[in-house]
């Protein structure tokens, strides 16, 4: 057996496999592990609360047009998030992968140039996001390791891809594998589940303050 | 005599066959049959082939209806071809030899001159960049290290990689290389748009620039004035602007060669390009010396944005009496002031 085929063979059915089942099991845990009930008699509705913060948070006009420092961080967060999210799931060779390894339909992928741009928009968000965690001295501060190696691993994993997009080497395909996998694996027990836990945070935080009365 | 006679013929022979096959071959393609309609057959028409030759559009039906349908061969091709070829090219030649000299002049420097310190810090700290020039700044060098070394590996991959690990690694280095490097160009072009627009203010020439040259710059001791910027880094800042502008426009003719050039155009963006990137790296090279390890306190300004007075008073006095009496007269009014005086 070959590299690439025990790439695109077992090690991608393990890394597969972790990822599922850790990541689905953190969500359980945060989902039904439970906090001991508030004794206070409300203030204001944690429902609505939680649903202003959900929603809310996705246009903060505060830091865009308030704090002039900050701008960057909002046009480099969503050309990133929406970028990667268009990459990941509409580019034609991802497209073909999903299909043939995980749920055997096909939907239609976007033009080259459409995920060639949104490759761009992604990697401009994420070299601008991941630089602040260096040269921002309360965002380094507060950055752990996790957060380095979760930037940087997406980062491998991205530009791996980019320079296999001749699709002419079957090693820079191996490598591109390879380094999704080991992002897989990472995935559950890093800072990258912020993929699936944000509506629960950003949620949680909002159900709070509303409780109180106030705005998160 | 025999000598003479035996010179003479063995100077006629080859001449004598030469002309005898000519004569034949000429019989040959006269007495030829002509071909279908609107062909010569199998006669030759040596004008057809010359302008063929040199370039002429029109000879052959244009498949396609670009300026260049009608071309069979490109001549200046050839010529470009010559300059592109690894073991002839100029480019090639002079750009390694001119970066190896770049590296060697900044290692002798280092030797002569040492570190340039600013003698003891203050303790007072300034700001010397904001956070968004610093993170545009660092975004721009991110993607230049990246656009540079696969540019250097797709200009430089024949001659010196290829030999050193051959043909199969060399192949995929360079299709990652090119891939890669397609890919961030418009990256570079969009972080460099952001870093003109935000490191212009202070850019322009100033009359203290011919201060700091006539003194050197301070290379080579002594106090060199300077505002913001002294002429030297305006000097990398303009320079970065126009060959990146150039290296963008050039890279966008090349992407896109279908929509935006002619070939003749392509092979000089080609030409451009390579020239305008060996001179900003070459460049590049001077400037990641002096704000690291050529000059004690320069980093720090472009990673936390502060700089301690004493190294602000060595390199850039004019600057630092400016924010200084700014601070006084306007942090109050100021919710984010360009300079924050802090006590370390």
């Amino acid at each position: 057996m070959s590299l690439i085929e025990i790439l695109e063979g077992p090690l991608w059915k393990a890394s597969a496999t972790i990822f599922v089942v850790f990541a689905a099991f953190r969500l359980m845990m945060i989902l039904f592990t439970g906090r001991r009930h508030a004794r206070a008699r409300p203030a204001g509705s944690p429902a609505a609360g939680a649903l202003r913060a959900i929603l809310g948070h996705f246009l903060p006009w505060r830091a865009l047009l308030k704090n002039g420092k900050a701008w960057f961080v909002i046009l480099a967060g969503y050309a990133f998030h929406v970028g990667l999210f268009v990459l990941l799931l509409f580019a034609a060779p991802h497209v073909e992968f999903i299909r043939e390894k995980i749920v055997g339909l096909p939907w239609e992928p976007i033009p080259r140039w459409g995920f060639i741009v949104a490759a761009q928009f992604s990697f401009a968000g994420l070299i601008a996001l991941w630089v602040r965690r260096f040269v921002d001295p309360v965002v380094r501060l507060i950055s752990r390791p996790d957060d380095h190696i979760a930037a940087g691993l997406t980062f491998a994993v991205m530009l791996s891809g980019c320079m296999a997009l001749g699709e002419q080497s079957t090693f820079l395909r191996g490598l591109h594998l390879g380094l999704v996998e080991l992002w897989l694996v990472y995935f559950p027990f890093s800072s990258l589940m912020h993929t699936f836990t944000w509506p629960f945070s950003r949620g949680f935080t909002g159900a709070m303050a509303g409780r109180r009365g106030t705005r998160a | 005599m025999r000598i003479v006679l035996f010179a003479v013929l063995l100077g006629l022979f080859p001449g004598g066959v030469t002309g005898l096959l000519q004569a034949q071959e000429n019989t040959a393609i006269i007495s030829a049959e002509p071909g279908p309609p609107n062909t010569l057959g199998t006669r030759s028409d040596t004008e057809i082939w010359h302008d063929l030759r040199l370039g002429a559009g029109g000879l052959v039906n244009p498949s396609t209806g670009s300026p260049e349908g009608g071309v069979l061969i490109n001549s200046e091709g050839w010529e470009w071809s010559k300059l592109r070829n690894p073991e002839t090219s100029p480019v090639i030649r002079y750009g390694s030899w001119g970066l190896l000299g770049v590296l060697g002049a900044l290692v002798l420097f280092f030797l002569v001159r040492g570190r340039i310190d600013h003698g003891a810090d203050t303790g007072r700290r300034i700001l010397r960049f904001r956070l968004d020039q610093r993170v545009i700044h660092w975004s721009v060098a991110c993607v230049f290290v990246l656009m540079g070394l696969t540019g250097l590996a797709i200009l430089f991959g024949r001659p010196f990689i290829l030999p050193l690990i051959g043909k199969e690694a060399h192949s995929v280095l360079l299709t990652a290389s090119m891939q890669a490097h397609n890919l961030f160009g418009p990256v570079f072009a969009l972080f460099l748009l952001a870093l003109f627009v935000k490191f212009l203010r202070g850019n322009f020439p100033a009359w203290v620039d011919v201060k700091w040259l006539l003194k050197g710059g301070g290379f080579f001791g002594g106090h060199a004035p300077a505002g913001r910027y002294n002429l030297g880094e305006k000097a990398w800042f303009w320079t970065a602007v126009l060959a990146g502008g150039a290296l963008s426009v050039t890279g966008f003719i090349m992407l896109f060669p279908d929509y935006l050039a002619t070939r003749d155009t392509i092979h000089l963006s080609e030409l451009v390009h390579a020239i305008a990137a060996l001179v900003m790296i070459g460049f590049s090279l001077g400037h990641i010396y002096l704000g690291t390890i050529g000059t004690r306190g320069t980093l720090g300004g472009m990673v936390d944005g502060h700089v301690d007075e004493a190294w602000a008073q060595a390199h850039h006095d004019q600057w630092l009496a400016e924010e200084l009496g700014r601070s006084d007269s306007e942090t109050a009014a100021d919710p984010i002031p360009d300079a924050e005086v802090q006590e370390a």
